[in-house]
C-alpha cells in the first residue's frame, strides 16, 4: 500500500531556532508572536495585501490557510518590496515567527521564490512596526 | 580749546555719525543649524554623561527608543501613580488590534522614538515636522507666541513652541491628548508635558534628539529619551494611510 504523500505544500520544515541578536521584542509582537521560534513554510500565495500598519500575506499550506504579517509596507518598502511583489498562484517559502495562540498566523521574517530569490531585505529583527 | 577746534570737532563727530548710520549692516542675524530634508528610520542612542547630568533631578533614561520595547510590566525605571499601575496591569493589547483602535495614532511622546523616517522643513518662523509614521504633521511655532489656553483642543502632536540655545533647538509641546508613553499599558494625560531638543553632529549629518516628560498625574518621576536619525538626501517619507482592516486579522 501506497503511503499517502502529503501535498507538495505541506509544510516542509517546522523548526524552532533561538534568534542570537534580536531585537528586545515589541509588547505586542511578544505577546502574540513567539519571538524565541522560527518557523519555515511552504506554500501558495492566495493574497496580498500592502497597506500599513502591517501587509497581510495569504497562503494555503495543503489544505489550510495560513496568513503571515509584514513589517509595515512603507519600511518594505525600502527593502525593496512592492504591492506586486507578491501574486496569487505563486509558490513561497515563508519563515518568520510563529503566533503564540497555535493558530495558523505568523509574522514574516523573510520570503524566498523556488529559484531561491529572497524578496528584498529580510527583517533582521521583529520590531512590530 | 578754541571756537575753532570745537567746531572742528562737531562736524567730525556729526560725519562719523551719518557715515555710520549709511554704512551697511554689519551685525548678521546668528547663523541656526538647517534641519531641513529627509532624516532615515530614528534609532535610540546611548547619550553621553554630560547630556544625562544636565537632566532634572528624577529622570529616568529609558532605553525603548527605535527598535526597543519593553515588555509587559517593565516601564524602564518610571515610577507609576497608583492609578495608572493598576490601568497598566489590566491592559490588553488585543484590545489594541480592533477595526476602531488599531489606526489610532500615538502621541509624539511615542511616535517621535519610532523606527521611522521624518521629514523637516525649516523656516525663520515655523518648522514643520512630518512623521512617516501615521502620516503625523507637527507645527513648531518660533516666533515667541505663548501656548493656547488650557482649554484649546488637544491632539496627538500637540502645540509646540520652540526657540533656539545656541546651536540646539529647544521645543515645549502642551495640549497633547491622553496616548501612549511606553505602548505596555502606560499613558500619558493631557497634562503632560513633552520637552525635546534638537541639534546635529559637526557635520551635519546626523540629527540628534533627546526628550523629557512629565506627567504629574501618571507618574511619579520624569522620562527621558535620547535619538538620532541619519539625513537622508534625496529619499522621502511614504504615505501611511493606516488600513484598519488590517485588525480583522486579529478577529478570525
Amino acid at each position: 500500500m501506497q503511503l499517502r504523500r502529503p501535498t507538495a505544500v505541506v509544510v516542509a520544515a517546522l523548526s524552532a531556532a533561538l534568534i542570537g541578536g534580536a531585537a528586545t521584542a515589541h509588547h505586542s509582537f511578544a505577546v502574540f508572536f513567539n519571538d524565541e521560534k522560527i518557523i519555515t513554510l511552504k506554500g501558495t500565495v492566495t493574497g496580498f495585501r500592502f497597506t500599513n500598519p502591517h501587509g497581510t500575506i495569504e497562503f494555503t499550506v495543503g489544505s489550510d490557510t495560513w496568513r503571515a504579517e509584514t513589517n509595515a509596507p512603507t519600511l518594505l518598502r525600502r527593502r525593496g518590496w512592492t504591492p506586486d511583489s507578491l501574486k496569487p498562484g505563486e509558490a513561497i517559502t515563508i519563515e518568520g515567527w510563529p503566533a503564540r495562540d497555535g493558530s495558523r498566523y505568523m509574522r514574516m521574517r523573510s520570503v524566498t521564490r523556488p529559484d531561491g530569490t529572497v524578496l528584498g531585505t529580510p527583517v533582521l529583527n521583529q520590531r512590530v512596526d | 580749546m578754541s571756537g575753532r577746534h570745537s567746531c572742528f570737532l562737531v562736524v567730525a563727530v556729526a560725519v562719523a555719525v551719518a557715515v555710520a548710520a549709511c554704512a551697511p549692516e554689519t551685525r548678521q542675524p546668528p547663523r541656526r543649524p538647517e534641519f531641513s530634508g529627509t532624516w532615515a528610520a530614528g534609532r535610540g542612542v546611548q547619550p553621553d554623561a554630560a547630556r544625562v547630568a544636565t537632566l532634572p533631578p528624577n529622570t529616568v533614561v529609558l532605553g525603548d527608543a527605535g527598535a526597543p520595547e519593553f515588555p509587559a510590566g517593565d516601564f524602564g525605571g518610571l515610577v507609576l501613580k497608583p492609578a495608572a499601575l493598576a490601568a497598566a496591569k489590566t491592559w490588553d493589547p488585543r484590545n489594541e488590534m480592533t477595526i476602531d483602535r488599531v489606526c489610532v495614532p500615538p502621541s509624539i511622546v511615542y511616535s517621535m522614538q519610532g523606527p521611522f523616517p521624518l521629514e523637516i522643513h525649516q523656516g525663520a518662523d515655523l518648522l514643520v515636522i512630518r512623521l512617516e509614521y501615521y502620516d503625523l504633521a507637527r507645527v513648531i511655532f518660533l516666533d515667541g507666541r505663548p501656548h493656547p489656553p488650557p482649554d484649546a483642543p488637544h491632539t496627538k502632536v500637540g502645540h509646540s513652541v520652540g526657540r533656539w540655545d545656541g546651536s540646539t533647538l529647544v521645543v515645549e509641546t502642551t495640549h497633547l491628548s491622553a496616548s501612549t508613553i511606553t505602548n505596555n499599558g502606560l499613558d500619558h494625560g493631557e497634562n503632560v508635558r513633552f520637552l525635546e531638543r534638537f541639534w546635529l553632529s559637526d557635520d551635519g549629518n546626523t540629527l540628534f534628539a533627546a526628550q523629557e516628560f512629565e506627567d504629574p498625574d501618571v507618574l511619579e518621576n520624569r522620562g527621558a529619551r535620547f535619538m538620532a536619525w541619519e539625513r537622508a538626501p534625496g529619499q522621502y517619507i511614504f504615505p501611511y494611510e493606516c488600513d484598519p482592516s488590517f485588525s480583522l486579522n486579529y478577529q478570525k
